[in-house]
């Protein structure tokens, strides 16, 4: 851990204890040091969907950090997730993003792997091996955890991680109602791929705890009528391990319920939520939030005048450097919907949250500036001598819980930081092995 | 080829440029017809095998000429940071080839794009570049753009964003 001592998270832990955050976490190569080696190893990390390998010897490929991932199913229909690397001598084995094919062959010295990640083909194999090699021990090797939820695909590489369900905690009844309220969703064709400048904690905090950067930062799609102004009212909710919602609501259930979604979809809701879900869902503007550490979703309506649609964004901000982020960013539609309204949503989606999106180019433009302001020395100072803090104090020992919200988790009314804080206190736990609590809730 | 066309074909690309360079940007959306169709798909690392690798079914534009209106008015309001303050852009086009169509008054178009984007005092340039496949049309003595298809070669791209046009 290098540089870090014990003095540097307990000054950490008094700056939270008090609502702040020391801004030098943020780009610190010690503390991204540390994130590579605890925090991102020991949680779950979001690496697909079910629906982008339908059949057997599909696959997509994945990155864990820097780790290489190798999503794929299997002739028996089972989806596995290995290293994404020759284990003869580490090449990287499949160097595209997605297709289709029964068997991986690493081109390097000829070695062959099935859909199953087993060795099948091995170059010039009765001339130059004999019994010291044993095909049956040098298959792929496995992604240590592989789990999913509501078609939702997370990997971990910590082998005594807690199941995925135990992970996401009461997360999973949000996700019942965002990804399995229709009986199933798909992808809409590849993830968006692009390299901004940010750090990933800002990232994820941006989308899961920070509702308040809307009004400004989204200022011109007001001004432009673009985003849909009615009367709401929100909640944020604290949930285990760092994640957290947000979740907005029209006070009057609106003329099209359900996020105007086709009506052909809403006997489904009422089939597969239960009638709290359901009520959610029947007056929700828009679900904002995100697992953590690197799983953000947004699920909103977007659109112009009365032509608003719904549909699922899903982000992974995939940290390269302490100050770089790869976003990977899918759409996702309810199965069920009718071919013309998800075409349309997925026109929404990269009209709104697309690289060329009208909301998401100015979210790209504040994560650079924070980067720029982030390098000096009245930043980076870890005695904060320059009181050199940023604020999370929104509602901060005011605000209380509303026991009338009536998903779970604890939902606090309005805006408020409860999400970022309880998100800084459960990194710090992981950061520190353990050593700071951090369950989560604020 | 007729070299005049040809000649003032590439001028209107190479106005074009000038035109996004400079932010006349209610000049730039005239030079497209009313019919415009502004595509730019998603393209991929796939196994040669696996056939082509510009993505039908995903896109980062897909635009009429009513959406590249909005586009261009959300850019002016006040409140669009990523123009504040203004970035300075670069559009170069090259490997310009013009052939003509089944239509007497349209040409398709291929040229090559590069556009640099510098932010501030920020060092970091973002890139876009690739393919254009134009169809342009001759309409009332003016030369238009009545289609655009933008091939990236960036899987995964190098810009902060795509709010500049291409
Ligand atoms: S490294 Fe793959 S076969 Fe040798
Ligand atoms: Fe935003």
């Amino acid at each position: 851990m290098g540089a870090l001592q014990a003095e540097h998270f307990r000054k950490i832990r008094e700056a939270m204890d008090r609502g702040l955050l020391p801004q030098w976490v943020l780009t610190d190569p010690d503390v991204w040091a540390l994130e590579q080696e605890r925090v991102f190893p020991r949680t779950w990390q979001f690496l697909g969907h079910e629906s982008e390998v339908p059949v057997p010897g599909a696959f997509v490929t994945r990155w864990m950090v820097h780790d290489p991932v190798l999503v794929v199913r299997g002739e028996d229909g089972e989806i596995r997730a290995f290293l994404n690397a020759c284990p003869h001598r580490g090449t990287l084995l499949c160097t595209a993003d997605a297709g289709t094919q029964a068997a991986f062959t690493c081109p390097y010295h000829g070695w062959t792997f099935d859909a199953q990640g087993a060795l099948i083909g091995v170059a010039l194999a009765h001339q130059v091996w004999g019994t010291e090699l044993c095909r049956a021990e040098w298959g792929l090797k496995p992604i240590p955890r592989l789990e999913r939820y509501q078609g939702l695909l997370f990997g971990t590489l910590d082998p005594a991680a807690p199941p995925l369900v135990e992970y996401l905690g009461a997360m999973t009844w949000y996700l019942d109602l965002l990804v399995g309220r229709s009986g199933g969703m798909e992808v809409w064709g590849p993830p968006h791929r692009w390299v901004v400048a940010g750090n990933w904690k800002l990232l994820y905090e941006n989308f899961t705890g920070d509702p308040y950067h809307v009004q400004s930062t989204h200022r011109s799609t007001v001004e432009l009528g673009i985003t849909p102004q009615r009367v709401v009212r929100g909640w944020q909710v604290v949930l285990p391990h760092g994640h957290g919602i947000n979740v907005t609501q029209y006070l009057e259930v609106p003329e099209r319920p359900y996020q105007r979604t086709p009506e052909a979809l809403w006997p489904r809701f009422r089939e597969h939520l239960n009638p709290v879900q359901e009520e959610l869902l029947r007056r929700a503007a828009v679900l904002v939030g995100g697992i953590f550490p690197t799983l953000s979703f947004v699920s909103p309506l977007h659109g112009t005048g009365e032509d608003l649609y719904n549909f699922l964004n899903l982000r992974v901000w995939r940290p390269l450097a302490p100050d770089r982020v790869e976003v990977w960013s899918w759409c996702l539609v309810d199965r069920a919907a009718p071919e013309a309204y998800k075409r349309a949503a997925y026109k929404a989606y990269v009209d709104s949250f697309g690289p060329s999106g009208t909301l998401e180019q100015d979210d790209t433009e504040m994560w650079a500036r924070v980067m720029q302001a982030s390098r000096g020395w009245m930043v980076r100072d870890k005695t904060l001598n320059y009181n050199n803090v940023i604020n999370y104090l929104m509602g901060f020992g005011r605000v209380e819980p509303d026991p009338t919200f009536p998903g779970p988790g604890t939902a606090y009314p309005g805006f408020v930081d409860a999400v970022s804080r309880s998100t800084h206190r459960f990194w710090l736990h992981l950061l520190t092995d353990g050593a700071e609590e951090g369950s989560g809730e604020a | 080829m007729n070299p005049e066309i040809r000649a003032a074909i590439e001028e209107l690309l190479y106005h074009e440029a000038y035109l996004l360079d400079h932010r006349r940007y209610g000049e730039w959306l005239d030079l497209f017809t009313d019919d415009v169709v502004y595509r730019m798909p998603v393209r991929v690392t796939r196994e040669r095998r696996a056939g082509s690798d510009v993505d039908p079914t995903a896109v980062y534009f897909d635009e009429t000429k009513a959406s590249l209106e909005k586009r261009v008015k959300r850019l002016s309001v006040r409140s669009a940071w990523v123009e504040e303050n203004q970035p300075r852009h670069r559009h170069f086009v090259s490997n310009v080839v013009v052939r003509p169509t089944e239509r007497p008054d349209e040409y398709a178009v291929r040229s090559y794009f590069l556009v640099l984007r510098s932010r501030g005092s920020d060092p970091d340039v973002d890139r876009v570049f690739g393919e254009r496949e134009d169809r342009v049309r001759h309409v009332e003595g003016q030369w238009k753009i009545a289609a655009r298809e933008l091939v990236v070669d960036e899987a995964v791209l190098h810009t902060i964003n795509l709010a500049m046009f291409l």
